[in-house]
């Protein structure tokens, strides 16, 4: 993992080589989610992969199908209660109720905005926008009086996108997200909700609300610097903007859309996948890691220096019990807007086989839509047509 | 005390061979491997195939995303050739003087070629910082632009554009400085004393004189804006915002190695080599011709 992630992972890596002399595990960064999975799935072909991979959310349905995984229910043999791990994560990483892969590092998108600016721009710090109009006008307002670059800005937009779906209860494609037992055939985005969003944040991007901040994290930057007062982003980043933001950081739940129903945001991140092709000793030794990394302790580390969810219960009610909540507010938003949405099919997450690439296919839809400013829903109804492509070659391998 | 050395019939090859070896390995194979996958489609891990025909080239044409890219890539190249070239001449030529400390310039203008596209990609991404960059602060304080290359196609074009010139300057520049110092000074003088001026000595005397380098330079930038700026895309742009700078060899490294898309990318690869070749044989036979070799 990158950045301050990357740090604390070294760190709950190197107190397990303290504890376990007998093993040693190593974690090696491979860049990108979407270059770990692709590098691990070539390398079963190659015939040398790794013992354990980290994937996104995005690579799941890819590497329940790739044939090259252990699932981790197997190992399983009364060390952990899955039983514990928080509801929707477990929902996320399971499959007709098994878990499949490890949870670690599960995240979901909110809010984060610059209590400074918005005291400068006229409006009550403590009130964050809670619907896409109030965001709108407090954004415009920044612009307007020059105390900004823009309003707000996106992390990984392509995701914020999906969670979009999921927080207004709408599914993203058919088979009800790839999850009622047949895989999804068929991408939904380009219905009416997608292309309304979408003409929403282009007419954002034309008023300079919104600033585009690129890919991934690099949005993180410029919002830290203050070039503008709010950002739709992974809760994983929490840890890191607070460090490095020299500004009163605030944190909400994702504004919603009026006039549509209520859903959840859908859990994002990334789990721990066992790879095949290893002696059962190997095997064993991944599983004691596993272990050790959903023990309380090392999941409350995990979550305080990140921001990511402590993926149990148990560390969950320990970090309530010390009063971490009380000291660190901004560190509880995530939980309760996940605890507080509704849990119904469309909020689940979905399940796409290569979802990568399909990915990449809507993020650069948005870009060409919030950027090059062409017609949403023509630009939609293409990434919608490439996008069924790439689930029909899927198809026609998996099936 | 003469040797004699036998000639054999094998020592050619015996002494050929290291290189033979390194190209069957590093491209004939890997090339042959590419054609073969090109008619194939195979799942993620590569363990099942399906013999698809000529499909994925079919597809690559209907494509409008391969299109794109394919027009991109060519006015890129015409641009990045154009300017690299002519920027380089006219530096050469300045720099064509007898300076006291002439070697040590020389070697300080080949440091940008040094430099590998992805480094290059890093400095120029941070003096085009949205924030920080130097650039970007002159050009919003003094015209007042703001320059944003991942949040605007035309500028994350024109920012490229610089970006893969200024690293092929350096390059250029020795090649033509070689080149002009070796233009015999005669001929200028006679140039001259038959009352030529200075603009039109350069284009009718040194300029022709020149065409072997600048043919050279032209066959090597045009590769290199084909093949070499993987790197810098990568770590600037990764071919946005949208598909603005999505050039043939990143829109391949996105279906091959994100997508998993064996078969496509390997047609894509053939592609690429054909219309590289089509370039260089349209070069040879047109440009060539204008080529001055001496006598």
């Amino acid at each position: 993992m990158s950045g301050s992630r990357g740090k604390v992972v070294e760190a709950l890596v190197e107190s397990f080589n303290k504890e376990f002399p007998a093993i040693k595990v190593e974690a090696v960064y491979s860049g990108s989610y979407a270059e770990t999975v692709t590098k691990g799935l070539a390398s079963v072909k190659a015939g040398k992969p790794p013992v354990l991979l980290q994937s996104y959310e995005v690579g799941t349905q890819t590497m329940l199908d790739s044939g090259a995984i252990i699932p981790v229910y197997l190992l399983n043999k009364g060390e952990v209660d899955f039983g514990d791990v928080v509801q929707p994560i477990f929902k996320y990483y399971s499959v007709g109720g098994k878990m499949y892969s490890m949870p670690f590092n599960s995240s979901t998108a909110m809010l984060y905005y610059n209590k400074d600016l918005f005291k400068e721009a006229g409006f009550n710090p403590e009130k964050p926008p809670e619907t896409y109009d109030d965001l709108y006008s407090i954004g415009k307002k920044m612009v307007d009086t020059g105390i900004a670059k823009g309003g707000l800005s996106l992390g990984w937009p392509g995701w914020i996108f999906e969670q979009m779906h999921a927080y207004h209860d709408q599914l993203y494609a058919n088979n009800d997200n790839g999850r009622s037992g047949k895989r999804a055939s068929e991408v939904l985005f380009n219905k009416a909700f997608g292309v309304k969003i979408l003409t929403e944040w282009q007419r954002w991007s034309k008023d300079r609300v919104l600033f585009y901040g690129g890919r991934e994290y690099s949005a993180n930057a410029p919002f830290v610097a203050g070039q503008f007062g709010m950002l739709m982003q992974s809760t994983s980043s929490l840890g890191g903007n607070i460090k490095k933001s020299n500004f009163d950081l605030g944190t909400a739940f994702l504004p919603r859309m009026s006039g549509y129903p209520k859903g959840n945001s859908v859990i994002g991140g990334g789990s721990l996948w066992l790879m095949k092709g290893h002696s059962d000793e190997v095997n064993a030794a991944a599983w004691k890691f596993l272990q050790f990394l959903f023990r309380t302790e090392n999941a409350i580390t995990w979550h305080k220096g990140t921001g990511y969810f402590p993926v149990n219960n148990k560390a969950f009610e320990a970090l309530i019990e010390e009063g971490w909540f009380e000291k660190e507010p901004r560190f509880r938003t995530a939980f309760d807007q996940i605890l507080s949405g509704k849990s119904t099919v469309a909020a689940t997450g979905v399940l796409l086989g290569n979802f990568v690439q399909i990915r990449d296919i809507t993020q650069t839809a948005i870009e060409e839509i919030v950027v090059n400013m062409k017609d949403p829903k023509a630009i939609l109804d293409d990434a919608k047509a490439k996008s069924d492509q790439v689930l029909k070659d899927y198809l026609s391998m998996v099936e | 005390m003469q040797t004699t050395f036998k000639s054999s019939k094998w020592l050619p090859y015996l002494l050929l061979s290291p290189s033979i070896i390194i190209v069957f390995i590093f491209f004939i194979i890997p090339g042959a491997e590419s054609l073969y996958y090109s008619f194939f489609r195979l799942n993620i891990t590569g363990t099942k195939k399906y013999f698809v025909g000529m499909n994925n080239f079919v597809r690559l044409f209907q494509d409008s995303e391969y299109i794109g890219s394919l027009v991109l890539s060519f006015s890129f190249t015409v641009c990045v050739v154009f300017f690299g070239l002519g920027i380089s001449l006219a530096i050469a030529t300045v720099a064509n003087k007898k300076l006291k400390l002439f070697n040590v310039y020389r070697t300080l203008l080949i440091w940008p070629y040094a430099l590998s596209p992805a480094i290059t990609g890093i400095i120029w991404a941070l003096m085009f910082d949205p924030s920080i960059g130097v650039i970007t602060n002159i050009l919003e304080r003094v015209f007042g632009i703001t320059f944003t290359y991942f949040n605007n196609s035309t500028h994350a074009v024109i920012f490229i554009t610089i970006t893969a010139t200024w690293k092929m300057l350096g390059y250029n520049i020795i090649f033509f400085l070689a080149g002009l110092q070796g233009v015999p000074g005669e001929i200028i003088e006679a140039a001259i004393i038959d009352g030529a001026g200075k603009w039109r000595s350069f284009w009718r005397v040194i300029f022709p004189l020149l065409s072997p380098t600048t043919f050279f330079l032209l066959v090597m930038n045009t590769l290199y804006a084909f093949f070499q700026l993987f790197g810098l895309l990568h770590v600037v742009t990764e071919g946005g915002p949208g598909r603005a700078t999505y050039l043939l060899v990143y829109k391949l490294y996105r279906d091959g190695f994100i997508s998993m898309n064996v078969g496509y990318a390997s047609a894509q690869s053939i592609m690429l080599l054909i219309i590289v070749s089509s370039v260089m044989l349209l070069q040879f036979k047109f440009a060539e011709r204008r080529v001055f070799y001496g006598t």
